[in-house]
């Protein structure tokens, strides 16, 4: 069985990131958890992609401009990106601040703000949702550009407090009223776009951002009990020191790295699972200035994260990168990365385009009878395959070991998987079914589909769907 | 009395092409080769997801749509992938033969395929390796005077050259950044005295050799200042022996001297083409939507200008993979060169 430090660093690694090979594990235990943590908060001390490399092999992303090579752009990230903590927030706030290509149809705008994630999301929190209120994919997906002096579009003013930076309430009460929204929507009067060039001929091209004065509402405004002449950003100060906000993003990560909370429409009358580490993350939030990777340090390094294991479903980009991460393929660029990207839409989570301005329900939501098949058989299928780098390590290494008894063999096939474990029922199960195949003769020829198999059951169990 | 040498120029001439999946238009296209008669072939590399959009776009310099021949395969699945004769996967470039055939380099596959002047399938080549005559990622290919080919074998980081039926004649190059070493090279040209030119990818820089593979002269460092290149991609060279360089990471055309030294620049002139109008005219709201567009300037720039070719009348053509389309100039002389008036 694995030790403890590689079951903590396996649970760390699913969590700030998506996964690891168990050699990358074992590196990792050797580093040490705080060192692991600091790094994974130092997302730049890290290299990057080498995008000119990617960009002559697939040519497609130097235009990145269709929403299928955005995914798979987004996917290959995942898959090979040396900052993971960076990527996963990334991940983070793109299921909060949504924006879908469904309604944009421009790949690449929705693109240029993953990346602005990337950059500011793990920094100053109000930095951020300024960002975001100036991203032209968001302005255009929540009508800001349709909100004007004279008659104002609530969508974006409603959404950045129910949404995106507040929530409707919490300990059973309302964070903010119908005229919050109003007069939150007419401090952002006149944050528009430009109007965009057309895809045809020659195919789209950034959208700009524009500050339209002339539709600008300068009159006096009352938000959360403060009165001014605010605009967009005074509002978003205003927001940030609310301890609504900082109860709402600590609630959120919470959700995202530790374990499954009740969905966001519950939170005002449904109480966090655990109020004391909320608090911990606020406190953080307001000791730092609003700084996003301080609550992310009390986060990884708490108690109760080191001992939420299993605690949440993956979701399907985590099973896809996680599933291609200890396969060891799409390590550098090849053909047929598309249909890996595709899976992730097929497990019900189609990236860049979410279902709502909501995002998806996440936690057992992201499984049923579809999805739960999908995601069980592209599993099998990647892991079952002994040609791929990762499985035929697993094989190699197990050779060596001389593992010849079947308890250990399907003991040792879970720790490669990142350090899981199985009720006695289902353990029992797969060394009887294992037992069934022939002796086990490390270096033989049906070594490998042996291992293969039982890798195989270990990913459709119950328990492997949990992160 | 004091003397003042005047530089040549160039001169904008008009834009090829509109974003197609087949049919007039293009996809992503990354190599283009000028055939007889103002013929043109343009290699289509189009998104990983649409194989439907590789093929090769036979046109002419008025765009007249003539055809187009191979097509993508798909890469669906996890299982191998079958390429049948004639297919694409990652195509590269072309280059025509004496005969006027065109050898289409697939840098998966690490084969050359050939097609005659209509697009009929006539045979292949290649096998992958590193050794004599094996190839790895070939990326750059030209025809010398001799009609031999000589191919950029990338991922070797060496020029080989091969009859057009794919037997090795000779190779130079290895892998590093002094003279005569390359990093990832891409594109290749030749010059009238059958001098060789290779972007050197990732050195950022030019380098030149003789026609037997010596080193003769390099130019270009990285960077984003006149001169300076950034991941330059293709090289073409003029009878006059002006040179011009993609200088995709900069997204401009760079003009050399033959000593390689600084001549002009062009970030892009772009202009609707007429399969472009053609578009535009097919559905007047999208004319309407350029009207109201802001910063429509934008489309006048190069957007990953990857392939730059040189035809017999100095007309260069510059191969943009993002915006679907190619800019063609023409090289103005300083001097009186006869047919104008004072």
């Amino acid at each position: 069985m694995a030790s403890s430090d590689i079951e903590l660093m396996a649970h760390l690694m699913r969590r700030a990131g998506f996964g690891a090979t168990y050699e990358e594990l074992e590196q990792y235990a050797a580093n040490g958890y705080e060192a692991t943590v600091d790094e994974l908060l130092s997302p730049m001390e890290q290299p990057d992609l080498e995008m000119d490399l990617l960009e002559r092999y697939f040519i497609d992303w130097k235009e990145m401009n269709a929403l299928e090579v955005n995914q798979a752009y987004l996917t290959y990230r995942m898959i090979n990106t040396k900052r993971p903590l960076q990527e996963k927030m990334t991940l983070f706030w793109h299921g909060i601040f949504c924006v879908g290509n469904s309604k944009c149809e421009h790949g690449g705008q929705i693109q240029h703000q993953l990346d602005m994630f990337r950059e500011l999301g793990m920094g100053n929190f109000p930095k951020l949702l300024l960002a975001l209120s100036v991203d032209p994919a968001m302005v255009f997906y929540l009508d800001n550009c349709m909100s004007h002096k004279d008659a104002i579009n609530e969508n974006f003013g409603r959404e950045l407090l129910e949404l995106f930076a507040m929530g409707v309430g919490m300990d059973g009460h309302a964070n903010y009223t119908e005229e919050d929204v109003k007069e939150c929507a007419r401090a952002f009067t006149g944050w528009t776009i430009a109007n965009a060039i057309p895809r045809y001929p020659y195919g789209r091209h950034p959208s700009q951002f524009a500050f339209n004065a002339a539709d600008h509402d300068y009159g006096e405004k009352t938000f959360q009990g403060e009165t001014g002449n605010f605009n967009g950003e005074d509002i978003i100060d205003i927001i940030v020191k609310q301890p609504s906000a900082a109860r709402f993003i600590a609630r959120h990560l919470y959700n995202f790295f530790v374990a499954d909370e009740p969905q966001i429409p519950a939170w005002q009358e449904t109480p966090p699972r655990d109020m004391a580490a909320i608090k911990e993350m606020e406190d953080a939030y307001f000791e730092s200035d609003y700084n996003l990777t301080a609550m992310l340090r009390v986060l990884f390094k708490s108690e109760w994260f080191k001992n939420a294991r299993f605690e949440k479903v993956k979701s399907p980009a985590e099973t896809v990168a996680g599933t291609m991460r200890l396969v060891k393929d799409f390590t550098s660029p090849k053909p047929g990365l598309h249909p890996i990207a595709m899976e992730i839409r097929y497990m019900g989570q189609d990236l860049m385009n979410p279902p709502t301005v909501e995002g998806w329900h996440t936690g057992q939501e992201w499984i049923d009878s579809g999805t739960l098949v999908e995601r069980i058989n592209f599993t099998a299928d990647q892991i079952g395959n002994v040609n791929l780098p990762g499985v035929k390590a697993i094989i190699e290494r197990f050779s060596s070991e001389g593992i010849n008894q079947a308890g250990a063999l399907v003991d040792r096939c879970l720790d490669m998987l990142g350090a899981y474990s199985l009720p006695d029922e289902t353990r029992n199960y797969l060394v009887e079914h294992l037992g069934k195949t022939g002796e086990l003769k490390p270096g033989s020829e049906s070594y490998g589909g042996q291992i293969a198999q039982t890798l195989q059951l270990i990913v459709a169990t119950q328990e492997y769907q949990f992160a | 009395m004091t003397t003042q040498a005047l530089s040549v120029s160039l001169q904008y001439s008009h834009s090829i092409g509109r974003g197609e999946f087949s049919g007039p238009g293009f996809r992503n296209p990354v190599a283009m080769a000028r055939g007889a008669d103002d013929t043109m072939y343009v290699v289509n590399r189009s998104y990983e997801y649409r194989p439907d959009g590789k093929r090769v776009t036979i046109c002419t310099i008025d765009e007249e749509y003539i055809g187009e021949f191979a097509r993508g395969v798909s890469t669906a699945g996890v299982t191998d992938i079958v390429s049948e004769d004639g297919s694409l996967i990652w195509p590269t470039c072309v280059a025509l033969d004496q005969d006027g055939n065109a050898y289409i380099a697939d840098e998966w596959l690490n084969r050359i395929s050939i097609f005659t002047k209509d697009g009929e399938w006539i045979g292949k080549w290649g096998t992958e390796g590193s050794g004599d005559g094996e190839i790895s990622r070939p990326s750059g290919m030209v025809f010398d005077a001799d009609n031999n080919l000589l191919m950029v074998d990338s991922q070797n980081n060496r020029i080989q050259k091969f009859t057009k039926d794919g037997k090795f004649i000779s190779a130079f190059g290895s892998q590093g950044s002094g003279d005569g070493e390359f990093n990832l090279p891409w594109g290749i040209d030749t010059d009238i005295d059958g001098n060789i030119y290779v972007a050197d990818w990732r050195n950022d820089r030019i380098q030149k050799f003789s026609k037997d593979g010596k080193f003769l002269m390099k130019f270009g460092t990285s960077g984003s200042a006149p001169s300076e290149l950034n991941r330059p991609t293709d090289v073409a060279v003029d009878r006059s022996g002006m040179i011009y360089v993609a200088d995709w990471g900069n997204e401009r055309m760079q003009m050399f001297d033959p000593t390689g030294g600084f001549v002009t620049l062009t970030t892009g002139d772009g202009t609707i083409s007429k399969w472009g109008k053609d578009k535009l005219d097919a559905n007047d709201a999208m004319w309407k939507e350029r009207e109201i567009a802001q910063g429509l300037e934008r489309e006048r720039d190069f957007w990953g200008p990857v392939a730059v070719t040189v035809d017999d009348e100095d007309r260069v053509f510059v191969v943009e993979s993002c915006r679907n389309r190619i800019q063609v100039y023409r090289r103005q002389e300083p001097i009186f060169v006869g047919g104008g008036r004072l």
